[in-house]
C-alpha cells in the first residue's frame, strides 16, 4: 500500500500548490499554527467530554447535554485539522511519505474518527444515558486514540525515519524523480539527507538538525557542534 | 540537556502537546461567558471545574517551558516570537486577574444567564484571542529569526 502510494505522495509534493506553500516559511507556520489551533478545539472539546463521562469535570447536568453543546466545536476542530493536514503534507510530502510515525498516524486517526463517529457520540449523546462502566470505557478509549494521533503527529517532525530500515541509503530511483531525496553524500557529494542526519543524532554524533524554515521541507540543513 | 537530544524532545513533546489541556479547557470558559457552549451550566460552575483543569496545564508548561528556555537560553532571548509570545502570557494573566477582581464577583446575579454581561464577553474575547496568539507566536519561535542562528 505504501509503496503504491510513492507515485502520487511524489506528485503532491510537485503540485503548484506544494511549491506555494513551501517556498514561505511564513506559509509553512500559518499551516501549523491553524493545524494547532484545529487541535486544541477538537482535543479540548473531546476531553472535557471525556471527563465528564468520566465523572470528573461538569456534572450538573446529564453527559448527553454537555456532549451536544459542544459536538458542533469538536466537529469544526476536526474540519479544521483535515483542511490544514492535507495542505501541510502536499507541502513536505517525500519527508512524510518517508516517515513510519505519519503512517502510524493516519492508521490511528482512521481508527479515531471511526470510533469518534461509529461509537463515541453515540454513547456521549445516548438518552437514556449508557452505563457509567460502558461511558468511562468509550472516554478512555477515546482519549487513548486521539493522543495517539498527536503524538505521532509529533513524532513525525522528531523522528522522520522509516522505522523498518532506519538510515539505510535513499532508493535512487525515487531520489532521480525527487527533489526531496538526495542520494548519499558519498556517491553525490551532496549534503547528507534528512534520514541519514537523523539516523545519525539517533547514534549520539553530535549533529542537530536545524529546525529551520522552508529549507525542512525539502532537506534538511544540519549543524554540528 | 543541550546535549541530550531525546530529553529536549520529550519535554517538547509535553510542552506542545499540553497547549490542549491549557487553551483547550480554557477556550470552553471563554465559549460559555460568550454564550457559545455548555450554555446549559451556570458560569460558576463551569469555571469551578474547568479552571482546575486549566491551572494544571499551565502548570506543566510552565515548568517544561522553562525547561526548553534553560537549554536554550541565548537563542530565545534573541528571538522576537519569544518576547511576543511572553508579553501575550503576561496580558492573558492580567486578562483573567481583572475578571476575577471584577465582573466575576458578582457573578451571582448572571450565572444562569445565557450569554454573559459585556464585561464578561468582553473577558472571553481577549482571552480566546490571546491564546490563538500565544500558540502563533510560540508556533514561530522555530522560524523567526534569531532561532537558526
Amino acid at each position: 500500500m505504501r509503496e503504491a502510494l510513492f507515485p502520487f505522495f511524489n506528485w503532491l509534493g510537485h503540485t503548484p500548490l506544494a511549491e506555494i506553500i513551501r517556498s514561505s516559511a511564513a506559509l509553512i507556520a500559518l499551516g501549523e499554527i491553524i493545524h494547532l489551533i484545529g487541535l486544541v478545539l477538537l482535543a479540548g472539546t473531546v476531553l472535557m467530554v471525556d471527563m465528564a463521562m468520566l465523572g470528573f469535570g461538569i456534572r450538573r447536568h446529564p453527559v448527553a447535554r454537555i456532549a451536544a453543546e459542544l459536538d458542533g466545536w469538536a466537529k469544526a476542530g476536526l474540519v479544521i485539522l483535515l483542511v490544514s493536514g492535507p495542505l501541510l503534507l502536499t507541502s513536505e510530502a517525500r519527508k512524510c511519505w518517508d516517515a513510519s510515525f505519519f503512517w502510524i498516524k493516519m492508521a490511528v486517526l482512521v481508527a479515531a474518527i471511526v470510533f469518534h463517529f461509529a461509537v463515541y457520540r453515540r454513547t456521549a449523546l445516548a438518552d437514556p444515558p449508557a452505563s457509567r462502566i460502558r461511558a468511562g470505557t468509550v472516554a478512555v478509549i477515546s482519549l487513548v486514540l486521539w493522543i495517539s494521533v498527536a503524538l505521532a503527529g509529533k513524532m513525525i517532525g522528531i523522528y522522520g525515519d522509516d522505522l523498518r530500515q532506519p538510515g539505510e541509503p535513499v532508493d535512487l530511483a525515487a531520489a532521480a524523480t525527487s527533489r526531496t531525496a538526495i542520494a548519499p553524500a558519498s556517491q553525490t557529494g551532496n549534503p547528507p539527507t534528512y534520514r541519514q542526519v537523523s539516523a545519525n543524532t539517533a547514534m549520539k554524533t553530535k549533529v542537530k538538525i536545524q529546525r529551520s524554515a522552508t529549507e525542512d521541507r525539502t532537506s534538511f540543513r544540519y549543524q554540528a557542534r | 540537556m543541550r546535549n541530550s537530544n531525546w530529553l529536549f524532545d520529550v519535554t517538547e513533546t509535553i510542552h506542545s502537546l499540553g497547549i490542549i489541556l491549557v487553551a483547550g479547557t480554557i477556550m470552553l470558559v471563554d465559549l460559555r461567558l460568550l454564550g457559545k457552549g455548555l450554555r446549559a451550566e451556570p458560569v460558576s460552575h463551569v469555571v469551578a471545574r474547568i479552571v482546575p483543569w486549566t491551572l494544571s496545564g499551565f502548570a506543566l508548561m510552565f515548568v517544561t517551558g522553562a525547561w526548553l528556555f534553560a537549554s536554550e537560553a541565548t537563542k530565545l532571548y534573541r528571538s522576537p516570537a519569544f518576547r511576543v509570545k511572553l508579553i501575550l502570557l503576561a496580558l492573558v494573566g492580567l486578562n483573567a486577574l481583572i475578571f476575577h477582581l471584577t465582573i466575576y464577583r458578582s457573578a451571582a446575579e448572571w450565572d444562569d444567564v445565557r450569554i454573559a454581561p459585556l464585561r464578561a464577553r468582553i473577558a472571553g474575547w481577549c482571552s480566546l484571542i490571546l491564546w490563538i496568539g500565544i500558540i502563533a507566536a510560540g508556533r514561530s519561535i522555530a522560524y523567526g529569526p534569531g532561532y537558526d542562528g
